[in-house]
């Protein structure tokens, strides 16, 4: 995030539009606005404003599930990582996602969708009462309405450095438009944007990886290229290299990847997280909700070729046009005049690198979509937990359906202006976006540790649920304070206890947070649920492995079934693993 | 039942995909061409593939494909 900052500082301008580049901007903008007036008709009441109606199939939630993470951040952010750490970058798209996918979709989404909550929150409290619902919905409330506001004022900094538009007016117009289509639609608006982002992001982007491979020489010419441009072959290995923390760019080795994030992270992120459960939970039936996550999963293991792949690509091939010098990015901290650009900056390089007017309109377009659709994305789950859990739960609870509708559009406006407000904040003092998304991460563990322990252990108790999550939460800020304050030396001793080695590097240390706040958030769930009084198989029906009759997917033949297709993304997945390794 | 968009419309959201690809593909089609034969290629590295014309295309036939394929049609409405 501060390498972001360090950009708007350098107060450069990569590129600028020309006529077309702003017609297809236009386009854009015309046709969400027109998407937000044309389905206001069908959001009508609360089910409808907030869960799409339940009526969306597997497909339409399974691209707007993936869609939803696929923020604009998210694909510069890794697209850098991939520059500076390099294909181990792939390791939060493969492993850090697609079997917490799958998982979601096979395992946990019964529960989800036969339970007929609204949310997550609303999930906790039939399982585990009003304590843990409230915990959750407050922190979530709060952290998405914060992340909005980073999300505003990235895309203005954003459009700041690469075509110099003024930061005011990207955060209105962002704001604005955002407001207006969600307010008017809701979920369902939401939704459509996300399905026309998703493709609107490949059709942007897609020019990059193609290219640059033929650029490149093809797959084999680039690894080599990388290994003489960086004096190693650890760049283009995902998991040998991953023996230990020396050994890789990252500072990391396979515990921390593999239980981590792949056991902890990803799947607090992918099943606990309302801003994409949610998206799940619009889904017709329950077949089209369990293959919804297995769609995304399949998308989702294509991503890297348009974020992970311009990155690696950038190792191989950026050279300075006029000289023909390779080009080097740096870290935030290390811009200076014969060092212009960051590794932030790698995927609006690489666009400008083959993209003339027209297509680079296009790519522009995927970036502001992207902007917009996870503005979108926290704004719409934010009016839900607000309206379901907080206001409904504790400020107004018999008030008629149309009412909540209501609260929903205002809430949606309010926390619009909210996230503005945290954007302006964020602008005076950019550290702040540091935080926001490191306060995120403290609750996706714990929580994660909560609802799986309510899904799948019967003797699971509120009290248990509650303080176990209070107690991984807690652990969680604790870890995090303990390695981020104090001296340089401090920091380094407080890694290396978190981490369990000397030389772990900073990434290693949210890895290695997420598993012990897990692992503490369970051990206390079962400690205290062991000496509290347990629900009976009657209160747990419907919401527990063991106590619910789940009810057949509707499934016939062979190929309807959502394991087969679980299973084949996974053997995907697996070979993807061995052909990189 | 128009997918996506609610049970009372007749625009399905892969309508809405159709009609915006179609759009790009309607802009980036006539400026690749006019790029390519007319000289005034940018200046970006493998210029000489043209690709303005060619993902202009592409965006033009898929486009066409999904809006001819979900276009509404008449009693969609009274169907949903």
């Amino acid at each position: 995030m501060l390498s972001l900052f360090a950009l708007f500082l350098m107060d450069k301008q990569l590129t600028r539009l020309s006529a077309v580049d702003v017609l297809i901007l236009v386009l854009y903008f015309a046709m969400v606005l027109f998407i937000g007036f044309y389905v206001k008709g069908s959001t009508n009441t609360s089910e409808q404003f907030f869960l799409a109606g339940r009526e969306m199939t597997a497909w339409i939630a399974g691209l707007s599930f993936v869609s939803a993470n696929l923020g604009s951040l998210e694909l510069m952010g890794w697209a850098g990582s991939a520059y500076q750490y390099g294909i181990l970058a792939t390791h939060w798209y493969w492993v850090g996602a697609i079997p917490a996918m799958l998982f979601l979709g096979i395992v946990m989404m019964p529960f989800y969708y036969i339970s007929k909550t609204h949310s997550v929150p609303g999930y906790l409290q039939l399982r585990f009462g009003e304590g843990a619902r409230g915990l959750s919905a407050a922190s979530f409330g709060f952290m998405t309405i914060l992340m909005s506001g980073v999300n505003m004022y990235s895309m203005a900094l954003v459009m700041k450095v690469v075509l110099g538009w003024d930061i005011n007016f990207s955060i209105w117009v962002g704001a604005a438009t955002v407001a207006i289509y969600v307010m008017l639609g809701g979920l369902r608006s939401a939704i459509i944007n996300e399905v026309l982002q998703f493709v609107l992001i490949w059709a942007g982007a897609a020019m990059i990886p193609i290219l640059g491979l033929i650029e490149a020489g093809g797959w084999t010419n680039l690894k080599a290229q990388i290994a003489t441009n960086v004096g190693s072959n650890d760049y283009t290995h995902l998991w040998s290299t991953l023996g230990h923390f020396k050994d890789n760019p990252m500072g990391i080795n396979w515990v921390g990847i593999v239980f981590g994030l792949g056991a902890i992270i990803s799947f607090g992120y992918w099943t606990t997280d309302f801003l994409v459960v949610q998206r799940v939970l619009s889904a017709h039936n329950l077949r089209a909700a369990k293959m919804a996550p297995i769609i995304g999963a399949a998308f989702k293991m294509a991503v890297p070729l348009i974020v992970i792949l311009p990155g690696l690509l950038a190792l191989g091939v950026l050279r300075d046009p006029h000289t023909g010098a390779l080009i080097h990015l740096v870290g935030e901290n290390q811009l200076d005049a014969a060092h212009p650009y960051s590794y932030n900056e790698v995927l609006p390089l690489m666009l400008i690198r083959y993209c003339g007017p027209g297509l680079l309109g296009l790519g522009i377009t995927a970036l502001v979509a992207g902007f917009m659709s996870g503005m979108a994305g926290n704004v719409s789950a934010f009016s839900t937990v607000w309206t379901y859990d907080i206001y409904g739960a504790y400020m107004n609870k018999r008030a008629p359906d149309r009412h909540y509708v209501l609260m929903g559009r205002w809430s949606t406006v309010v926390g619009m202006i909210i996230s503005v407000g945290t954007a302006y904040l964020v602008a005076h003092a950019a550290s702040i976006m540091d935080y926001v998304q490191a306060l995120f991460s403290f609750f996706i563990a714990p929580l994660f540790g909560t609802v799986i322990l309510g899904m799948l252990w019967k003797r699971a108790t509120n009290w248990g649920g509650f303080l176990g999550l209070l107690a991984g939460t807690v652990s969680s800020i604790g870890m995090f304070l303990y390695t981020s304050t104090g001296t340089e030396v401090h920091k380094k001793e407080a890694l290396a206890r978190i981490a369990l080695s000397p030389d772990a590097q900073p990434m290693a240390e949210n890895m290695f947070r997420a598993l012990w706040s897990w692992l503490i958030c369970v051990a206390v769930t079962v400690i205290v649920s062991l000496m509290t009084r347990p629900k009976t198989d009657e209160e747990l029906n419907g919401l527990v492995y063991g106590a619910t009759a789940i009810p057949s997917d509707g499934a016939i033949s062979f190929w309807q079934k959502p394991i087969v297709w679980a299973g084949a993304v996974f053997a995907v997945f697996l070979v993807l693993q061995v052909i990189f390794y | 039942m128009a997918e996506g968009t609610g049970r009372g419309e007749s625009l399905s959201i892969w309508f809405f995909v159709g009609v915006m690809t179609l759009s790009y593909g309607l802009v980036l089609l006539p400026y690749g061409a006019y790029a390519w034969f007319g000289g005034h290629e940018a200046n970006t590295v493998l210029n000489n593939l043209h690709t303005t014309f060619w993902w202009g295309l592409l965006l033009l036939l898929f486009g066409a494909f999904y809006t001819f394929k979900y276009r509404p049609r008449p009693g969609d409405k009274e169907r949903a």
